[in-house]
């Protein structure tokens, strides 16, 4: 019974996963060939180009932080979400929207009101990249939340997948010598690695 | 032996050897996701970084990164008698890190350029900042064949998940009566994961 039900959770837990998996591993295979992108695209991240460019006719309470005035853009935008701020010139503000698939600048000048918002060029690897490093609790959005919940799904489902497959392991008996073999020889390898590195 | 159990036997073994690698990137990602459970283990008063020891240094910063930044980090490390893998960054304009490291072993140069001055610095030993450093090492970009080799097995392990993927999906397919709720797993996972790329 407790067989066959961890089977199933394993099963069925991967194939929800799927996508989260493929995504994690794809982008650590771009990261570990950084240098391959980096020769293809050259430094730095995917340049900006101008989207939109308009005058600002909101409102800020006195007082506003950079924060509370950022989110009042990105709402009139309808560009909500996650974001940061990027240190600027004083009198106007840079806010880098963190949309998975086109980031945004948006650069709001005070003196006169004007708006200019870019979108940063689609690069596989970027995204990728974007998405392998999107985590916690700590952006004020219920999407941002519900993806960190789903991240800590997935560290959850490896353990699990890694501690339910021993288990199913062992059960074979059949498969336990070769099994013990080829653990033993991958906790070598990473033993070497551990002294070594 | 028949198709379907080289099938199996190559999704077991494979997970048996790359076991290692598979619980430190588990484990290692708790502490990305949650980065303030790692201070809360070490919330004991212990200074991160120890000062080892400070001395003139006098040259030349280039003004972009990359091979010109690497290359002044290998001279620092040099003069400090220091060894191992290595990345340099701009950390001002008057100021240029230079961190040195092992999965055990961290050690951080600082060169303030206007003070013509290196101090040293090691952190401290923490099992979440072990963790997360053995999940973030990567890359060809250092010297070594040590670390070339470590970046080969990340490419492996990437590999290995591909495989588990595949041979997991014939598995599935292969136990008929659970093709239905199998469909739904992974229909629900994907749309979950599309609705996500528009939610964010």
């Amino acid at each position: 019974m407790i067989s066959r039900l961890l089977r199933r959770t394993h099963m069925y837990l991967a194939l929800f996963l799927t996508p989260w998996v493929l995504m994690y591993t794809l982008s650590t295979i771009a990261m570990n060939h950084h240098g391959f992108f980096r020769e293809l695209y050259g430094d730095g991240p995917p340049a900006f180009e101008k989207e939109n460019e308009l005058i600002w006719n909101g409102s800020f309470s006195d007082g506003a932080s950079r924060g509370a005035r950022a989110r009042a853009i990105l709402a009139s935008a309808g560009l909500e979400g996650a974001f940061g701020i990027e240190k600027g010139e004083p009198g106007k503000l840079v806010i880098l929207r963190q949309d998975p698939v086109h980031p945004r600048r948006m650069t709001y000048t005070q003196a006169d009101g004007r708006l200019v918002i870019e979108k940063q060029i689609f690069r596989t690897n970027a995204f990728l990249e974007g998405m392998h490093r999107r985590r916690g609790f700590h952006h004020d959005y219920l999407a941002d939340d519900g993806w960190a919940v789903t991240v800590d799904l997935f560290v959850a489902a490896m353990v699990f997948w890694g501690l339910s497959g021993l288990w199913m392991w062992w059960e074979m008996k059949a498969t336990r010598k070769w099994g013990v073999v080829a653990a033993l020889g991958g906790l070598a390898l990473f033993a070497f690695f551990l002294v070594t590195l | 032996m028949s198709w379907p159990q080289l099938n199996r036997r190559l999704h077991l073994y494979l997970a048996l050897s790359l076991l290692p690698w598979f619980l430190v990137y588990g484990f290692s990602s708790l502490f990305f996701a949650h980065p303030s459970a790692g201070q809360r283990l070490y919330n004991d008063g212990v200074p991160t970084w120890t000062l080892r020891f400070e001395r003139p240094f006098n040259d030349p910063a280039p003004d972009g990164g990359g091979g010109a930044l690497k290359a002044l980090g290998k001279k620092i490390m040099e003069t400090c008698g220091l060894e191992g893998s290595f990345g340099a960054y701009r950390h001002s304009p008057t100021q240029v890190n230079v961190y040195v490291y092992t999965f055990w072993k961290s050690t951080e140069v600082k060169y303030f350029l206007d003070r013509k001055l290196l101090r040293v610095e090691d952190r401290r030993f923490r099992w979440d900042q072990f963790l997360t450093g053995m999940h973030a090492r990567g890359g060809f970009d250092q010297d070594g064949f040590l670390d070339d080799l470590w970046a080969v097995l990340v490419d492996v392990v990437c590999l290995g998940f591909l495989t588990w993927i595949t041979t997991g999906i014939i598995m599935w397919w292969q136990v008929k009566h659970t093709r239905m709720w199998g469909w739904a797993a992974l229909g629900a996972g994907a749309g979950l994961f599309s609705a996500f790329l528009t939610w964010l």
